[in-house]
């Protein structure tokens, strides 16, 4: 059996992924989806937690994060399509009409 | 644990605000379009209505229901009554602007009340999954309305910042929800593992935790998401440019109730349960203790938030963006309150900053116009005589802001530091902390101070005409302004309460 600490390794390291997508990513939907892998790396930790320790409240946590993810999705993707109507670019770096 | 403890009772409160949005948006789709006055007069009533639910629940002391989700506590109604309190004052300063801005009416009531229907559940949880919901309807209520302004870019690009910083901090706050979970696991116990808070902090006060890096690793993801979100240094780069772009109302809502509702769940986990469960760290043969740690890293965090918000907002040309360093160190200083543990002077300190923050941002309001337009400093030179009423209640709130005693700002000050003081017996890092959060409040003068001289006495560049102000702004600044004066001249009521209902969660313990 692979031991848990696997799982978790994985889970990180995916979240790091995530992590540092944001920050080096200009498109607005990659980082966007960066975010939901962040998302997903903590569910991965929240399984296999949960299915180690024989325990089911992990693994409901996760539905809970699912669906509150689609309800950002939602809300996020009406957000960069208003700016993108504003705009038409989906560049991070042209959004500074709010540096001092 | 084993009960499912349903109590209708103890989330009327929520129950209320969400049925009542939902109703404002049902009407406003059904009716074609709901008059602001209509949907202004439900929500108003739909606030009191859950003020009074939350007020039914006075006097329980730590029930929990919902298998422990949810718990009754003098920290959850006081917390409950300062957002209750910042949903009415927004809706009253809003309540004209939203016809005059001809934005859509029903959706702004009902996103404000499901952002507080959030807020509340933040203050009400007792465990680490409704603390994530609560944080979530809160976040993506505000995230929308920071865009509410569709055809200004100004506001879509506060909308975009906001939205993607708040997710990332969201997926922090997740991870370290996660690995303390992971930390909470106990072979022998029922349940094995938990997110429960109670049971966590039984669990890290018996020393019997599955892994001390886990439940450090957890502490300090927590520790970022939080700060994110109320928006401490270093993890503060977001606020000034969402705090600028978003509608004004909107930023006086962001400033103060999701600052006062991230402190609740801040303070809900780091103060009454890792704070009250010292245990010694004794992994891997290093000795050290977790609650120590996480003390003395709120301390430089407080120091980084208070001096980075002071300095930088000095510099500022913008008003919102000047408000929004303010706003900065003033979550540096309510910080200072909860690295020394004490979370009745942090409510006092968000009742107060709640007041005056929304009282100064109402008339920033009414002096930018129509589509925010004048924010500039320079806009409010030479006005002070124009409009002498507004020039002086904003007068008022800048000074309070700044700390000049008999006013909420110093009250609130007071209390912050008073309690770092007393701090500074077992831990002397809190004395340097308590003489660097006044040395930056003397700083902070210098940028309250250069408003109110442009005011009064500089030539006005540009025309101004006095505003016409509503009378639901006029209740909202009156409210705002004897606030502020009643919590710095008569505290007593207050701050005995306050005092009592520490004593009491301390006790239970």
């Amino acid at each position: 059996m692979i031991s848990l600490s696997w799982y978790l390794g994985l889970s990180a390291l995916l979240f790091t992924i995530g992590a540092i997508g944001v920050i080096i990513k200009r498109n607005v939907i990659t980082i966007f989806l960066c975010i939901e892998l962040m998302l997903n790396a903590v569910n991965l930790s929240f399984v296999s937690l949960s299915s180690y320790f024989k325990e089911i409240s992990g693994q409901l946590f996760v539905f809970i994060v699912m669906t509150v993810a689609a309800a950002e999705a939602a809300v996020g993707l009406a957000i960069i399509i208003s700016i993108f109507r504003n705009r038409a670019s989906l560049n991070v770096d042209e959004a500074d009409n709010l540096k001092m | 644990m084993e009960k499912l403890g349903i109590s209708y009772q103890a989330i009327l409160p929520e129950t209320i605000l969400s049925l009542v949005a939902i109703a404002i948006m049902m009407i406003d789709a059904f009716a074609r379009r709901i008059e602001r006055k209509v949907a202004g007069a439900i929500s108003l009533i739909g606030l009191l209505a859950a003020g009074a639910a939350l007020l039914s629940l006075w006097g329980k002391n730590g029930e929990t229901s919902y298998s422990g989700m949810i718990v009754t506590d003098d920290f959850r109604l006081f917390f409950g009554l300062i957002f209750i309190l910042v949903a009415i004052l927004i809706l009253l300063i809003s309540l004209r602007w939203v016809e005059d801005e001809k934005l859509p009416k029903g959706e702004y009531f009902a996103l404000l009340l499901f952002a507080t229907t959030g807020m509340l559940l933040m203050s009400a949880a007792n465990d680490l999954v409704m603390i994530f919901l609560g944080l979530e309807i809160t976040s993506i209520a505000t995230y929308v309305l920071c865009g509410y302004r569709r055809n200004d870019l100004r506001s879509n690009e506060s909308a975009v910042k906001y939205f993607i910083l708040g997710s990332y901090s969201t997926a922090f706050l997740l991870y370290g929800i996660a690995m303390l979970y992971g930390a909470s696991y106990r072979a022998t116990a029922t349940p094995v593992a938990t997110t429960n808070l109670t049971l966590l902090k039984e669990r890290i006060a018996t020393g019997q935790i599955y892994s001390y890096e886990m439940l450090f690793a957890g502490a300090a993801l927590m520790l970022v998401g939080f700060g994110f979100k109320i928006a401490a240094a270093p993890f503060h780069v977001w606020s000034p440019d969402v705090y600028e772009g978003a509608p004004t109302p909107i930023t006086a809502l962001l400033s103060t109730g999701s600052k006062a509702s991230a402190f609740a769940a801040f303070a809900r986990v780091f103060v009454l349960t890792f704070a009250l469960a010292p245990v010694a760290m004794n992994s891997s043969g290093v000795p050290g203790n977790f609650q120590t740690t996480i003390t003395n890293v709120l301390i430089v965090m407080a120091i980084l938030t208070m001096t980075i918000g002071n300095f930088v907002a000095m510099v500022q040309t913008n008003i919102k963006r000047m408000l929004a360093y303010s706003s900065i160190a003033h979550a540096g200083y309510a910080l200072v309150g909860l690295a020394a543990g004490d979370w009745s002077s942090v409510a006092f300190y968000m009742l107060g900053y709640v007041v005056i923050n929304i009282g100064a941002f109402a008339i920033i309001e009414v002096i930018a116009r129509r589509g925010d337009k004048r924010t500039e400093i320079s806009d409010y030179a030479g006005i002070g005589f124009k409009s002498l009423g507004l020039a002086t209640a904003l007068s008022l709130f800048l000074l309070s802001l700044a700390g000049i005693p008999l006013t909420a700002g110093f009250m609130s000050k007071l209390l912050v530091f008073k309690s770092a003081w007393a701090a500074g017996a077992n831990n002397k890092f809190f004395y340097y902390l308590v003489v660097i959060g006044v040395i930056n409040s003397a700083v902070s003068w210098y940028y309250y101070l250069r408003v109110i001289v442009a005011m009064f006495f500089s030539d006005s560049t540009v025309e101004f005409k006095a505003p016409i102000i509503s009378r639901s702004l006029a209740t909202g600044l009156i409210i705002a302004i004897l606030g502020t004066l009643y919590l710095g001249i008569l505290p007593g009521n207050i701050l005995n309460a306050l005092e009592r209902a520490r004593d009491r969660i301390a006790m239970k313990k």
